[in-house]
């Protein structure tokens, strides 16, 4: 075990944050929430600057594309990275056609990126099927929640390519660890943003950071960042086997709920506006933890992998 | 990064796992019932201890010229996470192994050396911490006891309290103040006492959380060689501070509740509860923070084992353990329901146990604290 990045790991990690500097941030995001958009131009740098196969790499792997997806989602970035990097690549073995939407048959609510996606990885019974989307397959929802959001028509769940039996397992695997990759990289934007204001914010003659009450808040907040960074790490490393993965999409919901409702209380008045940047991320915490059923769907999926209790 | 064990450790694990299971008696459920700092199982720990020792499995992580054998930090880890977790047949002597030796082999004369590590290394001395005071707790350095030249002595009058395992103890790790005019952490030092030394008088405190768990140490001109001092006079807050950054990675309590976990989920399916819903939630939970504590802790590991100085991640670490000792805790006794309530019932001793993780070693809230400036850099006021 070694919990440094190595000299490929940090060449990435350089390299994507050079590329989100110029192409991401909160202000790019709010804009294209405004707008319900995806972020065509940061999908395409991705693409060419060689992100979005690094799970497939000879000298990288799912840990390297977690990584990334960090990244991503710590600079609000409005593309579907965690599904295309991590969850095409690591079902499929190759790249799909982007963006990507994930969900499941049947699902009524509204899909995070399905407006624009062009290919949609579903959870079918027991397969997974990789649908191309056409015009008129996806109806656009509006959602104030930082995510262009779609709502997949009943017919586009009837087509695409089968997997094999228990390939839809899989899918979810690597979907419960890709959504966790998304919410650490959004709740860590969540504290430092927090974590900032109060260090700056003075009331009572003091900085508001400083009194303990708060400090201990945001202590607690990055004991949950951090557990959830190391188990995402740990999990990817490992390929996300179905325990893992559970563990750390469970842990990951739980700790969303805790990052929202003390970054937004802590933040005061000042938090709710648009004015500030906490919200280009924090609104983002909920559709994370409502993904896949919510976190006590996690928790008893994780039960049924520890403990085998089926029904 | 990556995240695989070695496979030399792996085979490590698998054998100390069988010399475990074979060693154990068979009323070792009985036997660890009242903790490490009980009778039964300090008296067992001098037995098994040396048995480890045999193997060189007690101190594999110290160098090989104080009995060790170079071992990686991770086989330490191994040994903690397989012996503490099965009620830590060590007994006390965790402690010995984890940071009093190695402090020793840090700040020691050749002398001290000589003295203590041997024996540390063979298994058959137990060793006690006299840290806090009855006016010095979360805040250590608000200490008092005062122990003051005499020729080639020290005279030490004060008291210490909290003490575990002090009743079995052969020696005190002794935090005192040898300037009587300091204040805070100037001015304190380390003595290596002998606990018959005339003047030690020890009371049990009689505590809800298991019996022999606390008592108070009274000492009353205790004569204590200044040969015995550990590190330089007056600066003994820097000997403290190595030995607290061992400490506080402390037991895997991780470990014991992830190993009580599995038991409770025997236990609902046992009873027919696997299956229900709001029980899988609840198991399912506690194991993400289990999980959680775990990695945490590994992250401690990595650093030391790479000889970087200790950071607020270790402070990290010890949130989250008491985070999954106290969720196990509470779980077994809201799963098993009224039964938990029978004196020495499964789910009563794991309770106590877990009572006192967020107290024991640094309150949270100083870890908190610790989190906040050092991780966090929240401003000081």
């Amino acid at each position: 075990m070694y919990f440094e990045p190595n000299e490929v790991q940090q060449a990435i990690l350089d390299a994507v944050a050079a590329l989100l500097e110029q192409y991401a941030g909160p202000a790019r995001a709010i804009e294209l929430a405004a707008k319900q958009e995806y972020d065509f131009a940061l999908d395409a740098a991705l693409e060419e600057a060689g992100f979005t196969d690094v799970a497939l790499g000879e000298e990288s792997g799912p840990l390297e594309a977690a990584l990334i997806s960090e990244a991503v989602a710590r600079a609000a970035g409005v593309v579907s990275s965690g599904a295309a990097a991590l969850v095409a690549t690591g079902l499929l073995g190759r790249k799909v056609p982007g963006p990507v939407a994930l969900a499941m048959r049947g699902q009524s609510g509204p899909v995070r990126y399905a407006a624009h996606a062009r290919t949609l990885l579903l959870a079918d019974g027991d397969v997974a099927r990789v649908v191309p989307l056409e015009p008129g397959d996806v109806e656009r929802v509006p959602s104030g929640y930082g995510y262009p959001m779609g709502r997949i028509a009943p017919g586009a769940f009837a087509s695409g390519e089968q997997l094999e039996p228990g390939s839809a397992a899989r899918l979810l695997d690597w979907w419960r660890l890709a959504l966790a990759c998304e919410t650490l990289g959004t709740m860590q934007a969540c504290l430092d943003v927090t974590v900032r204001y109060l260090s700056a914010r003075r009331q009572f003659g003091r900085a508001i950071g400083s009194f303990q009450a708060v400090q201990h808040r945001l202590a607690e907040c990055a004991v949950q960042v951090e557990g959830t960074r190391w188990l995402v790490r740990e999990a990817a490393w490992h390929g996300a086997p179905a325990e893992r993965a559970a563990t750390v999409a469970a842990y990951a919901a739980d700790a969303a709920a805790q990052l929202f409702r003390e970054t937004h209380q802590l933040s005061g008045a000042i938090g709710f506006t648009r004015e500030h940047d906490l919200h280009a991320w924090s609104m983002r915490l909920q559709p994370l933890r409502l993904e896949l059923d919510g976190v006590a769907a996690q928790r008893r999926a994780l039960a049924l992998e520890r403990w085998g209790t089926a029904r | 990064m990556e995240f695989g064990w070695q496979e030399q450790d792996e085979r490590f694990r698998e054998a100390l796992v069988a010399f475990v299971d074979e060693t154990l008696p068979a009323d070792w459920g009985e036997v660890s019932k009242g903790g490490p700092g009980s009778e039964a199982q300090a008296a067992f720990s001098r037995e098994f201890c040396a048995r480890l020792a045999e193997r060189g499995w007690l101190t594999p992580h110290w160098p090989a010229e104080y009995g060790g054998r170079d071992a990686s930090a991770w086989q330490h880890a191994i040994i903690g996470e397989e012996l503490w977790s099965r009620g830590e047949p060590r007994g006390p002597q965790y402690m010995n192994v984890n940071w009093i030796g190695p402090t020793i082999m840090q700040f020691g004369s050749e002398a001290q050396k000589r003295e203590h590590l041997p024996r540390i290394a063979a298994g058959d001395v137990l060793w006690c911490q006299g840290f806090s005071e009855p006016e010095a707790g979360s805040d250590l350095v608000a200490l008092r006891t005062l122990a003051l030249r005499d020729g080639d002595d020290y005279v030490v009058n004060g008291s210490k309290i909290w003490t575990s395992y002090c009743d079995h103890a052969d020696y005190c790790f002794l935090l005192v103040r040898t300037d009587p005019e300091s204040q805070r952490h100037h001015g304190v030092s380390i003595l290596l006492m002998p606990m018959d030394t005339p003047g030690v008088e020890i009371r049990e405190i009689p505590a809800v959380v298991g019996e022999k768990y606390f008592h108070e140490v009274f000492l009353s001109d205790a004569r204590v060689p200044t040969a015995s001092r550990l590190g330089p006079e007056h600066d003994g807050w820097s000997v403290v501070s190595y030995a607290l950054q061992y400490e506080r990675v402390g037991a895997p309590r991780y470990q014991r509740a992830a190993r009580t976990l599995d038991r409770l989920a025997d236990l609902a399916r046992e009873r027919g509860r696997l299956d229900e819903p709001a029980v899988q939630e609840q198991l399912g939970r506690a194991r993400a923070i289990c999980e959680a504590a775990r990695v945490l802790s590994y992250r401690v590991l990595d650093l030391r084992e790479r000889g970087l100085p200790p950071s607020a991640d270790s402070n990290v670490a010890r949130v989250a353990g008491t985070l999954a000792d106290r969720t196990v805790g509470e779980l077994a006794l809201e799963l098993l329901g009224e039964d938990a309530l029978e004196s020495g019932s499964f789910a009563d001793a794991n309770f106590r146990m877990s009572m006192t993780a967020g107290v024991a070693v640094g309150a949270t809230e100083v870890q908190l604290n610790l989190i906040a400036g050092r991780f966090l850099g929240l401003p000081r006021e």
